[in-house]
């Protein structure tokens, strides 16, 4: 992975953190790169040796690093470390899915005190709490508003394209009528059946060019309609 | 290098780097990464935890070759902390040691 790549991948990782952190962050990075360059190593190099970019990300998002300090508290040390020698998986504490991949990953500083017991885990609760947001009336809103309103949208929208392609495929199907209606005919009546035939067809093409560009704006719409539920019902307002 | 054996330590093991002398990114990166076998992308939240807790604060000092490096300083709190790290894994690592070792039955 060039350079380049390795910090647009990081920062897409990043996208849910303030643009100052964003900016700090691959700041170091692209210093890790400079020096490394600077010592005759190459990019693809350095990519290597920094891990793969989302699992390196996941890492700053993972909430029981963020408990650093609480390693001071003699209980809470050696909690984590019966827990590791007693050889308790370490993602199966309220483990974020970030902090979870990043153990899949093997990327050991990520998951710092995942192992937790019940114990010191309420302890790192009780610390993250007065940061955390109430969300329930973001969870309550996205809920109602896809069993009141979008549920509606959808099957009216759905139907409607559908009913489209119908149109669509009848055109098509219309004119190939009409030019096997001209066997057997003469005169005016080929050309009349001709034009009906061509001028069918060419509007179901046009129908069907239009109807698959609704298609992808359906479903592109549909994608960020989606990603925009989930964060509200994650992150709130 | 189990990584179970790895988590809980990388902490200690930058705060104890920082003890002797002030060291940038990469250098810290580079060195834990030799020794523990971690990738060297890991070592920056884990610098950045330590900051965002008062455990360390950086300063841009300028380098003869390439940009300025963002070097690594242990506070007060940082050294504290580090103390009190220190022995809980003496500790700690002395009693692991007596039972894999096969001293209590």
């Amino acid at each position: 992975m060039t350079r380049e790549d390795y910090i647009k991948a990081l920062k897409s990782a990043l996208l849910s953190l303030p643009a100052s952190d964003i900016a700090d962050i691959c700041g170091d990075f692209e210093e890790h790169f400079s020096i490394g360059l600077s010592q005759g190593k190459t990019e693809h190099e350095i990519s290597a040796e920094l891990g793969d970019p989302s699992v390196v990300a996941a890492t700053y998002f993972d909430e029981d690093l963020a408990n650093i300090g609480h390693t001071m508290s003699e209980s809470a040390f050696h909690a984590a470390a019966t827990a590791a020698t007693s050889g308790t998986a370490a993602n199966t504490n309220g483990t974020t899915a970030a902090a979870s991949a990043a153990t899949a990953a093997g990327i050991s500083g990520a998951a710092l005190y995942a192992g937790q017991p019940a114990g010191t885990a309420s302890v790192a609760a009780a610390s993250v709490a007065p940061k955390e947001k109430d969300l329930t009336g973001a969870r309550l809103f996205v809920i109602f508003l896809n069993i009141l309103v979008t549920w509606w949208v959808a099957i009216t929208i759905v139907s409607t394209l559908v009913s489209f392609w119908g149109v669509t495929i009848s055109l098509v199907i219309g004119g190939i009528g009409a030019f096997i209606a001209m066997v057997g005919q003469a005169g005016d009546w080929i050309t009349l059946l001709a034009l009906c035939g061509v001028g069918a067809i060419l509007l179901g093409i046009a129908t069907g060019i239009l109807n698959f560009f609704l298609c992808k704006w359906t479903v592109i719409g549909t994608r960020s309609y989606i990603k925009w539920n989930k964060k509200v019902y994650n992150e709130g307002f | 290098m189990n990584v179970q054996f790895k988590k809980g330590v990388l902490d200690l093991c930058v705060l104890s780097m920082l003890k002797e002398s002030d060291q940038y990114g990469y250098e810290l990166a580079n060195t834990l990464s030799e020794i523990i076998q971690i990738s060297d992308g890991t070592v920056y939240p884990i610098l950045r935890k330590l900051a965002t807790d008062g455990m360390v604060t950086t300063y841009l000092q300028e380098s003869q070759s390439g940009p300025p490096r963002k070097y690594y300083k242990l506070t007060g709190l940082g050294k504290k902390t580090l103390i009190s790290l220190q022995q809980e894994w003496l500790t700690f690592s002395r009693s692991v040691n007596q039972i894999v070792g096969g001293d209590v039955k």
